[in-house]
């Protein structure tokens, strides 16, 4: 057995810092339109308090929960995963057209949160097994992209595009990471690539998301509107910002400005300063992961971290790119900023696990 | 690694956005983020020359609507019916305006006070929310078609838009306040944060020098002329202090009313507009309105014609070309550079005649004659001294300069035409200014409108001295002048602006309008009293009157007008009126008691108070008197008075003596047993009570006398 020992401090540093960070941040986001909707300036930080709670026990429980019994459980993980994706399609809660939202009890959680971590465990266990056989296309690569279809074909039908765009990332970049020949990578965009931009012209709401990204003031108050306002936040913000609370377009400019916007609304609050900070420290995040992930103890603890790690990573920079419109609006939330409970409590899961496996890391 | 290039560029982006088009982003996000509340300044008032207010503003408030606040209270229904029936208002249009889909609107403007108090009520009883009431404020105008032309009038956004109200505009309407307002996304105000509040800074009152009193004497006058002689394209008249250049009245007639000044007055033009639509409708409209505002005594020019025989006078004089005992002979016609020009009675002419005579007759080969001696260039120079070629400065817009000829196309021919006033034009306002000089010792002085400004405490901010320009003529022009224009109006051709009592100077004028052929004519007067110490002058012109022969002469139509407006004004300023004997002042006497006296001593009393009286029947005693006593006659009229209990004549037909001279309807009238009361000199033009109505034996007959006479 390995040597137990204590986690990457500095990994845990910057989760505790970007959590209180993200909480703040909900708070003075969401106060307005709270304030507007609910009566009550608090409706949303309190409710993002209570899963940041949940959220910290999760990653302590699953901080001192040995990855290694992960690997047992990844293909029941797996299948649970399914069965929640099937059934969020039947009983799931329909909001704004799609159903990504399970009711259980009076809290709601997205499958395709699940879906994230528990492709990322079962590939990582796989393909540690698997090792140098990922290599063959029909025997070690294709099988990975089967479940990985069946899992993207279930989020796409809720439908949920950024997640289905997520979970695709996440999935290559472990299997990137396990070895897989970068070529085969090349023989696979031929298909997805025309099966990528079918999906966005079916669909006629996100071909005008693309058209507003495009040019967002050519429909100022229709489909440009997110992003223009989005883009008055950052503007607004300069340098320096304008100070903590002092954001004017959180008064029902920028829609549900605690979730996916939360960053535009930093800027405008907290300015370039503030901004830098915030990507800074989940650079510092995604830098002591990758370090776990080199460090750990076998190839599935490796595979475990790297995939973790690059899920924060694929969403930060999606939703950063998407705020500061660099590509079209998909909802993409800001891991540990944007409000909404099951989000928060998977990247929790998450950073748990990453933290177990330093714990097992061959260097202090 | 790929992970952090990424994120190099994404912090670049931000730094972009944030740094480099921060500025406009922001500008634009501010922009959306704020409202901005006008808080009204009180406009300042406009006052006459003795502080009475001709434009006043009152604070009154208008309904505001939040149509995204009433939506969400759902209850747009409601609200438009209460305040349908509260503003007066169609139901469907308040309905319509309160749920359209904006952040804000108007939903009726200045409203009156009891209505706003209804409409603060119904808000707090009912809780509702989204219907504002916002203090704005509404001009009131206390004499409503009163110096329309001068005063002027604001537009719907309380900005001036004509006369004194836009010169004076920047003063009058002070700083607006602002209340700068967050606002969110949904237009409803955030009761907290970043809200500015500045004080608005009440405008400045405008005193002027026009006396509310002068003004009305004018109007009353000038319409009565316009009426009477059916003027085709207005009147106008000004009354300036000729020392200080005071605007005492200045009246333009059509007016329009300024509390309503976008209603066409005149009922042909409105039933005409009635029938148009469109397009056609709106340039016609606005051309009438253009019309009616037009301050013609401003903004329009014209042939000055003979009154402008005083300026060549003044130069001829001033330049010693001619003395007043001079002598001319008039053929009825000049040649100049070989052509003929002739004078106005060509048919009858003058004949033999001094300068003076010459003056009187307004006779035009004289003036060539005076002209030509004078020489184009020396005439060039005077007639810029008297600053005919530049604008007075007067406070008001559109202030218009005549056209005259350039300097070095002003040959002889044109300069003959130019002595006796045609070929060139002027404002009135200008030619006003010019004969001031004339008659205050030489001094070209500057128009002045506006005397004082002032605060809201009635401190002075601003005074407006009177200026003088240029000194024209010397003293010794001016007085002889004033002796000659003097006898214009005492024997000459302004007669009919003579006042008893009262030493009026003056010429009259009339020019045809070009092109000449089609017979339209300006009447115009000009005078200054009293003639030997003079303090006011006075223009009067009609333009294009249509009553016919002779009905368009300056002398008949213009100068009567001119001599009203100094009568009233004389006195009102209290200018003494000085009778002489010829004057033959008739004033009004009470009729002394008759009855029960037998003849001899009535004839007595009535003598005594300088009566006449008439017998009817044959008894000794009187038994009645018609007028009763106590009634008021005028000296050496008639009382009836009856010695025989006979049935009472009790009423007579007033016989019609139009045209008579003063002696024929005196006569006409006293066979009738009726009294007369004569003014001005001619034929008589006027008669009150009019011909065929039935009035009382001895009634007075007021007979209005007219000179017939021609320019």
């Amino acid at each position: 057995m390995e040597r137990k020992s204590s986690f990457d401090f500095g990994f845990f540093i910057t989760i505790m810092i970007l959590l209180s960070f993200g909480l703040i941040m909900v708070f003075s986001a969401s106060s307005a339109s709270a304030f507007y909707n609910f009566n009550d300036s608090y409706h949303f930080v309190k409710r993002q308090l209570m899963w940041s709670v949940l959220g910290l026990f999760a990653m302590f429980f699953m901080a001192s929960f040995d990855y290694k019994y992960l690997k047992k459980l990844s293909i029941p993980i797996l299948i649970v995963t399914i069965g929640l994706l099937v059934l969020v399609l039947i009983v799931g809660e329909e909001i704004n057209g799609a159903k990504r939202w399970l009711g259980v009890g009076g809290l709601t959680i997205q499958p395709s949160e699940v879906a994230k971590l528990a492709i990322i465990i079962y590939f990582a266990s796989s393909l540690a097994k698997k090792k140098e056989k990922v290599r063959q296309f029909f025997t070690g690569l294709l099988p990975y992209l089967l479940v990985l279809g069946i899992i993207l074909f279930l989020v796409i039908l809720e439908p949920h595009l950024s997640g289905t765009v997520v979970i695709f990332a996440v999935g290559m970049i472990v299997l990137f990471a396990a070895g897989a020949k970068i070529s085969h990578f090349f023989i696979l965009a031929l298909p997805t690539i025309p099966a990528f931009i079918y999906v966005i012209v079916k669909e006629p709401y996100r071909m005008q998301r693309v058209t507003a990204f495009l040019d967002p003031w050519q429909d100022k108050m229709g489909s440009g509107w997110q992003i223009i306002q989005s883009l008055y936040a950052i503007g607004s913000g300069g340098l320096f910002g304008l100070g903590l609370g002092r954001s004017r377009q959180k008064f029902l400019y920028i829609p549900e400005p605690q979730n996916d916007f939360i960053f535009s609304i930093i800027c405008e609050e907290l300015g370039f300063i503030g901004a830098t900070t915030v990507l800074f420290l989940f650079l510092v995040l995604i830098w002591r992961g990758i370090k776990i992930a080199l460090n750990a103890p076998d190839a599935f603890g490796s595979l475990l971290v790297a995939g973790i790690t690059s899920l924060i990573a694929v969403q930060v920079l999606i939703n950063v790119a998407v705020v500061t419109s660099s590509m079209p609006v998909t909802g993409m939330p800001l891991p540990f900023f944007s409000a909404g409970g099951s989000s928060l409590l998977f990247v929790m899961i998450g950073m748990g696990i990453v933290l177990n496996v330093s714990r097992y890391g061959k260097s202090r | 690694m790929a992970f952090t290039l990424i994120c190099m560029a994404l912090i670049a982006r931000t730094g972009w956005l944030q740094i480099h088009d921060g500025e406009r982003l922001q500008k634009e996000a501010i922009e959306q983020q704020t409202r901005d509340k006008m808080i009204y300044s009180k406009r300042g008032t406009i006052y006459d020359r003795n502080g009475k207010p001709l434009a006043v503003s009152a604070s009154v408030e208008t309904v505001t609507a939040t149509p995204n606040e009433i939506k969400q209270a759902k209850n747009a229904g409601e609200i438009a019916a209460t305040l349908s029936k509260i503003l007066d208002m169609e139901y469907e249009k308040v309905f319509e305006k309160i749920t359209r889909d904006s952040s804000y609107e108007l939903v009726k403007r200045r409203i009156e006070n009891e209505q706003a108090q209804q409409v603060r009520q119904y808000i707090i009883d009912e809780k509702i929310k989204g219907i504002n009431l916002v203090e704005d404020s509404k001009r009131y105008y206390p004499y409503g078609n009163f110096a329309s032309h001068v005063i002027g009038f604001i537009g719907d956004d309380n900005q001036g838009l004509n006369g004194i109200e836009i010169m004076f505009d920047k003063y009058l309407k002070g700083l607006p306040g602002r209340i700068v307002s967050a606002k969110n996304a949904v237009g409803t105000e955030m009761p907290y944060r970043h809200e500015k509040y500045v004080n608005p800074e009440d405008g400045a009152n405008v005193i002027l020098t026009i006396d509310e009193v002068i003004q009305h004497i004018v109007e009353k006058h000038l319409e009565t002329a316009v009426i009477e002689n059916k003027i085709n394209n207005g009147g106008a008249a000004i009354v300036m202090d000729v020392n200080t250049g005071d605007i005492l009245a200045m009246a333009v007639k059509p007016d329009f009313d300024l509390n309503n000044p976008f209603k066409i007055e005149n009922e042909a033009v409105r039933s005409e507009l009635e029938r148009l639509s469109g397009d056609e409708l709106k340039k016609r409209y606005t051309e009438e309105l253009n019309k009616m505002w037009r301050n013609k005594a401003v903004v329009d020019t014209y042939e000055p014609g003979s009154t402008f025989k005083i300026i060549t006078s003044a130069i001829g004089l001033e330049e010693n070309v001619v003395e007043p005992e001079d002598p001319f002979t008039c053929t009825g016609y000049v040649m100049v550079s070989g052509k003929k020009i002739k004078c106005h009675r060509h048919d009858n002419p003058h004949g033999a005649q001094t300068f003076v005579q010459g003056v009187q007759n307004s006779c035009n080969p004289v003036f060539i004659n005076v002209g030509l001696k004078i020489g184009s260039d020396m005439f060039y120079r005077y007639i810029n001294a008297f600053g005919l070629r530049e604008k007075t400065g007067l406070a008001l817009p559109g202030e218009a300069v005549g056209l005259f000829h350039s300097a070095n196309k002003f040959p002889e021919l044109e300069l003959a035409t130019a002595s006796f006033g045609q070929g060139f034009t002027v404002t009135p306002l200008q030619m006003l200014c010019a004969v001031s000089a004339v008659a205050n010792g030489g001094k070209l002085v500057k128009p002045r409108l506006v005397q004082q400004l002032t605060d809201q405490e009635d401190n002075v901010i601003q005074t407006f001295e009177p200026e003088m320009v240029r000194q024209v003529i010397s003293q010794e022009t001016s007085d002889t002048l004033r002796g000659i224009l003097e006898s214009v109006v005492s024997e000459g051709t302004g007669r009919n602006a003579n006042v008893k009592g009262y030493r009026i100077a003056g010429k009259t004028g009339t020019s045809e309008k070009v092109p000449r052929e089609d017979k339209k004519y300006i009447a115009s007067f000009i005078g200054f009293a009293p003639a030997d110490d003079p303090q006011i002058a006075v223009l009067v012109m009609l333009d294009e009157p249509t009553r016919g022969y002779p009905y368009y002469y300056g002398g008949v139509i213009a100068a009567p007008v001119v001599g009203k407006i100094f009568e009233e004004t004389l006195r009102y300023v209290g200018v003494e009126q000085r009778f002489t004997e010829e004057d033959d002042v008739l004033i009004d006497v009470p009729v002394p008691e008759a009855r029960n006296m037998e003849i001899p001593d009535a004839e007595k009393a009535l003598k005594q108070v300088n009566l006449k009286y008439k017998v009817k029947g044959s008894g000794n005693t009187i038994i009645d008197q018609l007028p009763k006593p106590g009634a008021k006659l005028p000296e050496k009229s008639m009382v009836i008075l009856y010695t025989e209990n006979t049935k009472l004549i009790t009423k007579v037909v007033v016989p019609d003596v139009t045209n008579k001279s003063p002696l024929d309807a005196n006569k006409i009238l006293t066979d009738a047993d009726l009294n007369i009361k004569i003014t001005g000199f001619g034929a008589a033009m006027n008669q009150h009570p009019a011909a065929g109505s039935e009035v009382s034996p001895g009634t007075v007959v007021n007979v209005e006398f007219r000179l017939m006479e021609g320019d």
